[in-house]
C-alpha cells in the first residue's frame, strides 16, 4: 500500500497487518482446549499529522482492540505500528515510555476511567509528574488544562464525583492533553453522555484538533458523529477492515455490502423533514465468531451478493479502477458507482 | 380492530430478509379514539434530601395503532411516567396524583394483584436491557409459557406451543430447539426478540418499548423497529417509545412528546416536533445531533446541564440553559412556569415556552443550523 498519497505527506503513524489474537478455553475435553480469538487480523491504516480517522462497526468487530493494540495498551501478537518511522509494536515497557507521551488515549466510560479517591488536580497532575513536565510548575499547568476543556481552573481540588459525566470526560480529555501529545485515540468518547452533552464534548475535541493539530482515531459505533467528526473513515467487520477512504466516498458513495447494510440500518432524522427515505437493506443473522471466522470474505455469511469465490478467495483491501485513488474496498463484488446515490 | 388499522396490516411489505425493502414508516395508520388516556400524572419519590419531582402534571392520549414517541434526557421522567403505566412503582415510596385509564379502566390506585392481571394481558414494557429482563435460570421456552398461563388457563403443553409459536412470529430461527435454550445462548438482538415474544404473548394492547434498542447494534436495532412496526401493523397495539434519540423518532413515531425536568415542553406528530418544533429544548436538541444523511458544519450544544428534580427552577425548568430567555419581557420564563398550549398560528404541535413569536425565531435563527 502507498503511504505517502496525501499530497506527499508521509503518515504520522503507519499500521501494517496488525494482529491480536486472545487465546480463550473452551470446555471441550477433559481439561478443556484452548482456540484463538482473532480480534483484530490484518488491518493497514495511516494516520496524517492533524487528521481525524474514524473506525466504525458493530460490538465485536474489534475496533476497540485495533485501538488499544496501537496505543500497546495491549501488546500485538504481529504486525507494526510506526510512529514517525519507529517501530512501536515490538520494543519492550520501558523504550516504549517516550511514546506513551506522543499518543494519549480517551475512554468511553467517564464514570470508570478516573480514579475516584484522587482529585482532578492530581488525575491531571500524574501525567507531567511521570514525563518530567512543567516542573515546579504543575498547578499553573493543570489550571491552564482544566481552562482549556472548559472547567473551573479553581475546581482542582474536587474529585471526580463532584462532576457530572459531561465534565468528567472533559476530564479525562485535560489528562490526556497534558503530555502534549500529537496523537488521540478517542474510544467511543461521547456515547455515554446526553445528547445535549454530546455535542458540546465534539466541539471541545474539533477546537482541539484545529487549535493544536492533534490527529485523532475516533472509534465509535454513531454514524452520524463520525460523519460529522472525521476526515477519513474506516469500516471493520470481524477483525478486518472492509472499506476505508475519505468520508464523503465512503458516505456517499459506499462500494461494500457491509457498509452499505450499515448506512441504511442507521436510523436518519432526515426523513421527516421530506427526505426520501432510503431503501432498507437488511442483514440476516448474526455476526459469526471469530473464534473461527468464515474463510474467504468475512461477509459472505450474511451477504446477499456472495458467490464461490466468495468462501475461496480473500478479497484485498484495495482501490477500484472507477473509485477515488485512496477509496479501498475488500470486496470481491463492489458496488458499481452509477446508479450508487439513488440505491442507498 | 378497525378498518383502517387492518388496511396497513394489508400493505405492511413483506419481502425476503437480506434484499433491499420499503421504509418502516407505513403510509397510512388508525386514528381511533383513544386506548391510553393519561390526565395530569406527577410521580414524586420522597427521599431523605426531598421529595423528588420525577414527572409532573403530564397529560396525553393514545389510540390503538399508533405509536407515541416519549423524548428526554437522562432524568427527564420519561421511563419514571411509563413505569407508572404498568404500576411499576412502590406504592409505599411514591406518590402518584392524576389518572391513567386503560380502555376505560383506572390504574392509579390499584392494587398489586389487580396489576398483575392487567400487565402483561392489556400492557406489556419491553425493557433496555434483555440481559436482565430475562431470568439466566430457566429456559426462554419456560419463561414464555409460564407467561402465557399467567393469564390463560391451558396446559403447559399448549402454552409451550404457543411459545414457540412466538418465537417463530418474532424471527428467531429454529424456535423449537431455541426454547429449551437459556438466555445465555442468545445473542443480545436474540434476546431482545425474545422479550419482545414474551410482551406480545398475551396479545396486549398497550406495548411501552423503554430504549428497546439502545443497547444494540444498528443492524439489529433496525431489525427490532421493523419487526415492532410490522407486529403493530399486524396485531393494531399502541406503542410507546421511550428514547433519547431523535434519529429513531423520525423513523418510528407518529406522535412525540418531549419531557425535560419531569414535564412535557412539545407535543405533537412527528413532523410538528420534528421539523417545526416551537420549544427551544427541542431546537437545542435538534442542533446537537449530526444526520447520518447529511453532513452538518457545525453543532450548537446545549450550555450547562439538566436540572436537578430536588430543586427545580422556579418558572421554567429550562430558562437557565435557554438562549432566548432575554427575548420575553420581565424576566417572565425565570417566575412564571409556562403552560403546555398551542403557540402558533399554523401546523404546530403544543409547546412550554413563553416566546410570542417561536415561527419567526425557529426560521430565522434555528433552522439555517440544522438544514
Amino acid at each position: 500500500m502507498e503511504s505517502t498519497n496525501r499530497a506527499g505527506q508521509t503518515p504520522i503513524l503507519t499500521v501494517r497487518d496488525l494482529k491480536m489474537h486472545f487465546p480463550v478455553k473452551n470446555n471441550e475435553g477433559l481439561l478443556g482446549g484452548r482456540q484463538i480469538v482473532k480480534a483484530v487480523d490484518g488491518v493497514d491504516l495511516d494516520l496524517y499529522a492533524g487528521e481525524t480517522l474514524g473506525l466504525v462497526g458493530e460490538s465485536g468487530c474489534g475496533k476497540s482492540t485495533l485501538g488499544r493494540s496501537i496505543i500497546r495498551l495491549t501488546r500485538p501478537t504481529a504486525g507494526s505500528v510506526l510512529f514517525q518511522g519507529t517501530e512501536m509494536a515490538t520494543i519492550g515497557e520501558r523504550q516504549l515510555r517516550p511514546f506513551r507521551r506522543k499518543l494519549q488515549m480517551i475512554f468511553q466510560d467517564p464514570y470508570g476511567s478516573l480514579n475516584p479517591r484522587q482529585t482532578v488536580g492530581t488525575i491531571i497532575k500524574t501525567p507531567l509528574e511521570v514525563h518530567g513536565l512543567a516542573k515546579g510548575k504543575e498547578k499553573e499547568r493543570v489550571q491552564d488544562l482544566l481552562a482549556r476543556v472548559g472547567l473551573n481552573p479553581e475546581h482542582y481540588n474536587r474529585y471526580p464525583s463532584e462532576f457530572s459525566g459531561g465534565q468528567r470526560q472533559r476530564i479525562g480529555i485535560a489528562r490526556a492533553l497534558a503530555v502534549e501529545p500529537q496523537v488521540i485515540i478517542a474510544d467511543e468518547p461521547v456515547s455515554a453522555l446526553d445528547v445535549s452533552i454530546q455535542a458540546q464534548v465534539i466541539n471541545l475535541l474539533n477546537a482541539l484538533r484545529r487549535d493544536l493539530g492533534i490527529a485523532f482515531i475516533f472509534i465509535a459505533h454513531d454514524l452520524g458523529v463520525v460523519r460529522h467528526f472525521c476526515d477519513r473513515v474506516a469500516v471493520m467487520y470481524l477483525g478486518k477492515i472492509v472499506e476505508y477512504g475519505p468520508k464523503h466516498e465512503v458516505y456517499e458513495r459506499p462500494r461494500h455490502p457491509y457498509t452499505q447494510a450499515l448506512l441504511s440500518a442507521a436510523p436518519d432524522l432526515n426523513v421527516v423533514r421530506g427526505v426520501p427515505p432510503k431503501e432498507h437493506i437488511r442483514l440476516v443473522g448474526d455476526v459469526p465468531s471469530p473464534i473461527d471466522p468464515p474463510s474467504g470474505c468475512r461477509f459472505r455469511t450474511r451477504c446477499w451478493k456472495a458467490q464461490a469465490i466468495c468462501a475461496e478467495q480473500e478479497p484485498v483491501l484495495e482501490s477500484r479502477d472507477d473509485s477515488a485513488q485512496d477509496h479501498r474496498i475488500a470486496c470481491h463484488f463492489p458496488a458499481q458507482l452509477e446508479g450508487l446515490t439513488a440505491a442507498v | 380492530m378497525s378498518a383502517a388499522v387492518n388496511e396497513a396490516a394489508h400493505s405492511a411489505a413483506h419481502t425476503p430478509a437480506g434484499g433491499p425493502r420499503p421504509s418502516r414508516r407505513p403510509s397510512h395508520k388508525g386514528q381511533d379514539e383513544a386506548f391510553l388516556v393519561v390526565d395530569d400524572l406527577s410521580v414524586q419519590f420522597p427521599t431523605e434530601d426531598g421529595l423528588v419531582k420525577a414527572v409532573q402534571n403530564v397529560s396525553y392520549s393514545l389510540p390503538l395503532g399508533r405509536t407515541l414517541a416519549i423524548v428526554g434526557e437522562s432524568g427527564s421522567g420519561k421511563s419514571v411516567s411509563s413505569m407508572a403505566i404498568m404500576g411499576l412503582h412502590d406504592p409505599k415510596r411514591t406518590i402518584i396524583t392524576g389518572s391513567i385509564t386503560l380502555g376505560g379502566e383506572q390504574i392509579v390506585g390499584r392494587s398489586q394483584d389487580d396489576m398483575r392481571k392487567i400487565r402483561g394481558q392489556v400492557a406489556s414494557i419491553i425493557f433496555q436491557d434483555p440481559q436482565s429482563s430475562l431470568h439466566p435460570y430457566f429456559t426462554v421456552g419456560w419463561q414464555l409459557r409460564e407467561a402465557y398461563r399467567e393469564h390463560h388457563q391451558v396446559s403447559k403443553s399448549v402454552a409451550h406451543t404457543r411459545a414457540i409459536e412466538m418465537l417463530d412470529r418474532v424471527g428467531i430461527p429454529h424456535p423449537k430447539r431455541r426454547a429449551d435454550q437459556y438466555p445465555f445462548e442468545f445473542s443480545g438482538g436474540m434476546r431482545q426478540r425474545a422479550m419482545i415474544a414474551m410482551a406480545l404473548i398475551n396479545d396486549p394492547q398497550l406495548i411501552i418499548a423503554d430504549e428497546p434498542t439502545t443497547a444494540l447494534d444498528v443492524t439489529v436495532q433496525a431489525q427490532i423497529l421493523d419487526l415492532l412496526n410490522d407486529l403493530q401493523a399486524e396485531f393494531g397495539s399502541a406503542i410507546i417509545m421511550i428514547t433519547h434519540d431523535l434519529a429513531v423518532v423520525a423513523e418510528v413515531a407518529d406522535d412525540v412528546m418531549v419531557m425535560y425536568g419531569g414535564r412535557a415542553v412539545e407535543h405533537g406528530t412527528a413532523e410538528q416536533v420534528l421539523v417545526r418544533p416551537n420549544h427551544p429544548y427541542t431546537w437545542g436538541l435538534l442542533q446537537s445531533i449530526p444526520a447520518v444523511s447529511s453532513e452538518q458544519a457545525e453543532l450548537y450544544p446545549i450550555k450547562g446541564n439538566p436540572p436537578s428534580l430536588l430543586s427545580l427552577p422556579p418558572g421554567c425548568s429550562f430558562a437557565p440553559r435557554c438562549p432566548y430567555v432575554d427575548r420575553v419581557p420581565d424576566g417572565k420564563c425565570r417566575t412564571d412556569l409556562p403552560e403546555l398550549i398551542s403557540r402558533s398560528a399554523g401546523d404546530h404541535g403544543l409547546s412550554r415556552c413563553h416566546l410570542s413569536n417561536p415561527d419567526a425565531i425557529f426560521a430565522a435563527e434555528v433552522e439555517p443550523r440544522i438544514a
